[in-house]
């Protein structure tokens, strides 16, 4: 367990500052929110706003007409429906009867108030004090050994495995606005992800969440009190991005931490990001070039990947069918899934306690807005172990410190792509990821010639490995893990890299197979594996895809979201 | 603006010198970067580069220099990288610290990294403090262009603003320059056309006309497109300039170092003693070398590329060779 590594840090909680600019934000929200609005209408040039607000009232009568209506997303559905109808009365009369740069500033002011977040101390102090007691109590009724209420020692902390740079995301935090971008398998991430940051002893961070976990009750209390504002993928309007990416500039300019997910929504396929969105991370760059060139002091902003790796995701089931179905790619939002069932929620946190090392949550090496590493004191290193003075790298040939849309458009591809190696560096494999992705390399291997629908629907009878086989093929596996693990591109939980090869199968078995109805994965007799739940199996297995080893994939090419000629992920 | 700037060039041979006396007519100042001592005096005194260009005068604004760190001094704001690509590596790694981060660098060196395949502009992201990096490509014979005959090259970035810069230094009322943003495209394509030249070389020794060149040029345009296609180019930069353009230009004329040890190879001369006797770096033969190794290793369809490099480094005789390339099926006649 490397719990050790956040057991020695002295958290202090008494000590986590209330004085942080999410706090000061709150309270000059309105102004914030009124600039915003300005920000953005004045980006459109007065000649293209007929145009912009045409496009937007297609594209929102479209999303309306998908959206699903529920008992919490009513009124809000209703408001929209209002506003649309009056700027389709608007558009149709003359410019002269009805002034267009109104008509948009009210669109904007429309969306700022749903995107725009808030903040409650005492929510996040209720939140604070509740969630970690909840969190102690199912673990420790789920652990089997201290069944008696007066033996309840055991701290969650130690359970999530948190790990990797704690201590340097701490003191960058001091020394700039920190834009915490994880990887994202799970609704459960965001609670999880809430509490890591409580537990470091980080002041609150305004969070990014998409719009759909709003509609949940318990959920919109909370998130619409502690500091999340909403993001809504299903919106796609030139208006509402640009008016989206103006706000999370201008919180990371007033020195608000920020979260969101890069990947957008949760990963379908199971498989780490590889196509990160580059709108609102481009964000990071476009605040901290506003800073330098309004001459403020503090003016750097730290992009700190987060990776969590789980050994069972509450919504494998949906997401990899969703996959599958090729329905997915974000086109719709899945608003029913495990995660909106109360009871499966609570099973899922039941069996994470109850595993020994149910997740392992990383945080990254921190990079700045370029991609470049950060050291300890929040200075850039380029090539060669060189010092970056952002400030060179922001300006023109004639040596001004300037904004250039498409120069910052590439630094921040550049960014994507250096986000998504890390993310893939910084994930940890655990036994059940690699007995997920041996059997199904091993399966692979008796039917070349499948391409991916093909394989997935073998028949029960045909998805069976010998013992002997399933051993050959996870030692190579880890051998090869073992490999990219020293060449500091993924890491090994301690169970999958130390243990005999026995005990770590059995680990990873026990766990893929506890959480899910359908055995992931399960040992039929003495002589044969078997899977009942082919998607599934997939789904597991694709958290090991994107390092190239799976048996087609050519190891020189860059990996990340690739499918082989069978349509595999590699 | 750009008429008081200072830019610099790293690399002071044939087409370093060109580029240099082609921007020195439109800023304050161009520094250039030679390796020795010596041969900076001489240049300076000169006010040629004797070695390379006949009958070359540099213009006033150039200085030449063999210390780097006077030459970048003051961050100058375009930075023209043109070493062979075997240097570039360990040269960028010494350089790397007199850079500022400011500087936009177009590199002019046709080649890629033994062992990496990297091309240039990936080897000077990794090893300089910068990231604004671009690559000039084309049909660019350093003499003609030194005698002011009309040309034109293609300058491709990611970053519009390095086109846009280079572009505004390198303008002269003889020398065109057109934007691009496929850098692997330019890149592989001005790599590739050197396999060619030194066939090309050959022909011409053999005593071949122009049906034959028109077959060379045409198939090894194909095997181009191949091979880009495969390391992330796009297939219509070959039809281009820093493509076609460049890979004609190269074919045909005698002043190109490939040819010229194609054509001194065909008269029965050992490969070592070709260079010898070329005294200049020959990118094609080493290029020759990795990609075809690498096209044999990815069933990558080369013929040509892989006929010179069974001439090449398995001693097998060029009529020989010919024969087998003219007896091998076809294909259908398209990439």
């Amino acid at each position: 367990m490397s719990s050790g590594e956040f057991g020695d840090s002295n958290l202090r909680l008494e000590e986590v500052s209330m004085q942080s600019p999410l706090i000061v934000f709150n309270s000059i929200r309105a102004r914030i929110l009124g600039d915003v609005i300005q920000k953005t209408s004045s980006s459109f040039p007065l000649a293209s706003i007929e145009n912009e607000l045409t496009a937007a009232l297609y594209l929102e009568r479209q999303r309306l007409k998908r959206e699903k209506r529920s008992l919490f997303t009513k009124s809000r559905l209703q408001k929209d429906r209002q506003i649309w109808n009056q700027v389709q009365h608007q558009l149709l009369q003359a410019p002269s009867e009805s002034n267009r740069e109104e008509l948009l500033k009210q669109v904007l002011g429309h969306y700022v108030e749903e995107i725009g977040g808030h903040f409650s101390q005492d929510v996040y102090q209720f939140a604070t004090k509740a969630v970690p007691v909840g969190f102690n109590f199912l673990l420790n009724a789920a652990s089997v050994n201290t069944l008696l209420p007066w033996k309840w020692t055991e701290d969650v902390q130690h359970r999530m495995n948190l790990t990797g740079e704690i201590e340097h995301l701490r003191k960058l935090s001091k020394k700039g606005t920190i834009l915490l971008v994880p990887t994202h398998q799970s609704n459960i991430d965001s609670i999880l992800i809430g509490y890591v940051i409580f537990l470091l002893g980080l002041p609150p961070f305004a969070y990014g969440a998409g719009l759909n976990l709003f509609s949940n009750p318990v959920l919109n209390f909370f998130m619409g009190n502690l500091g999340a504002y909403t993001v809504d993928r299903q919106k796609s309007s030139r208006l509402y991005k640009t008016l989206l990416k103006n706000y999370s500039t201008r919180i990371l300019k007033e020195g608000v931490h920020s979260i969101f997910f890069p990947g957008g929504g949760r990963s379908r396929s199971g498989a780490i990001e590889s196509k990160l969105k580059l709108g609102l991370l481009g964000t990071g760059l476009e605040a901290e070039l506003e800073n330098l060139l309004e001459g403020k002091k503090k003016s750097r902003v730290y992009v700190v990947p987060l990776v969590m790796s789980y050994h069972f995701v509450l919504e494998a089931g949906s997401l990899i069918e969703d996959y599958l179905a090729e329905a997915g790619k974000h086109r719709f939002i899945i608003t029913d899934d495990e995660s909106s069932q109360f009871s499966k929620v609570l099973n899922f946190f039941w069996q994470l306690f109850k595993a020994e090392s149910g997740m392992t949550i990383r945080v990254g090496k921190p990079l700045d807005i370029f991609g470049n590493f950060v050291d300890e004191n929040g200075e850039s290193i380029g090539a060669n172990g060189l010092k970056i003075d952002p400030v060179k790298w922001l300006s023109s040939a004639g040596g001004n410190l300037t904004s250039d849309e498409q120069r910052d458009r590439v630094y921040t591809e550049h960014l994507g792509d250096t986000l998504v190696e890390r993310f893939h560096a910084e994930n940890t494999a655990l036994t059940s990821h690699w007995v997920a992705f041996s059997f199904f390399e091993g399966l692979r291997d008796a039917y070349p010639d499948h391409d991916l629908y093909r394989f997935i629907r073998l028949s029960t009878a045909q998805r069976v490995l010998t013992w002997e086989k399933f051993l050959e093929k996870c030692d190579q596996v880890r051998e090869r893990l073992r490999v990219l693990e020293r060449e500091g591109r993924i890491h090994l939980s301690p169970e999958l890299r130390d243990r005999t090869l026995a005990e770590a199968i059995e680990d990873g078995l026990r766990h893929l197979g506890t959480f899910h109805g359908n055995a992931a994965l399960k040992r039929t007799s003495q002589n044969w594996m078997t899977t009942e739940d082919m998607n599934l199996l997939y789904y597991y297995r694709n958290r090991l895809a994107g390092y190239g080893l799976s048996r087609l994939a050519d190891p020189r090419q860059r990996l990340p979201g690739r499918q082989d000629e069978k349509g595999f992920l590699v | 603006m750009i008429s008081r700037s200072v830019v610099a060039v790293v690399g002071g041979g044939s087409w370093g010198s060109v580029l240099a006396s082609l921007m020195g007519k439109n800023v304050q100042e161009v520094r250039v970067w030679v390796r020795d001592e010596e041969s900076a005096r001489e240049m300076n005194a000169e006010r040629s580069a004797p070695k390379y260009l006949k009958d070359f005068r540099f213009p006033e604004t150039i200085r030449i220099m063999s210390d780097i760190e006077r030459v970048l001094d003051g961050a100058p704001s375009v930075v023209i990288w043109a070493l062979p690509a075997k240097a570039c590596r360990d040269r960028a790694r010494d350089f790397a610290k007199f850079f500022k981060g400011s500087e936009l660098v177009l590199h002019a060196t046709k080649g890629i990294e033994e062992g990496s395949m990297k091309r240039v502009s990936q080897i000077l992201v990794e090893e300089l403090p910068l990231r604004r990096v671009g690559v000039i490509s084309g049909p660019n014979l350093a003499q003609e262009i030194a005698r002011g005959e009309p040309a034109a090259t293609v300058i491709a970035s990611q970053f519009q603003e390095v086109v846009n810069v280079g572009a505004e230094v390198l303008k002269s009322p003889f020398f065109r320059v057109y934007p691009g943003t496929d850098v692997a495209g330019v890149e592989w394509a001005g790599t590739l056309k050197n396999i060619y030249a030194i066939a090309s070389g050959m022909l011409d020794a053999l005593h071949f006309g122009q049906n034959s060149r028109s077959l060379l040029i045409t198939r090894g345009l194909a095997e181009m497109v191949r091979f880009g296609v495969v390391m992330g180019a796009d297939a219509g930069t070959f039809l281009g300039l820093a493509g076609v353009g460049d890979l004609m230009a190269t074919c045909s004329s005698p002043l190109s170092r490939n040819y010229r040890v194609g054509f001194a190879l065909a008269q029965g001369k050992k490969l070592e003693e070709a260079l010898t006797e070329l005294g200049m770096t020959a990118e094609g033969v080493r290029t020759t070398q990795i990609v075809a190794e690498f096209a044999r290793e990815r069933g990558i369809s080369m013929p040509i590329a892989d006929a010179l490099y069974t001439i090449l480094f398995e001693g097998v005789a060029i009529p020989e060779m010919l024969k087998a390339l003219m007896e091998k099926p076809t294909v259908p006649d398209r990439f």
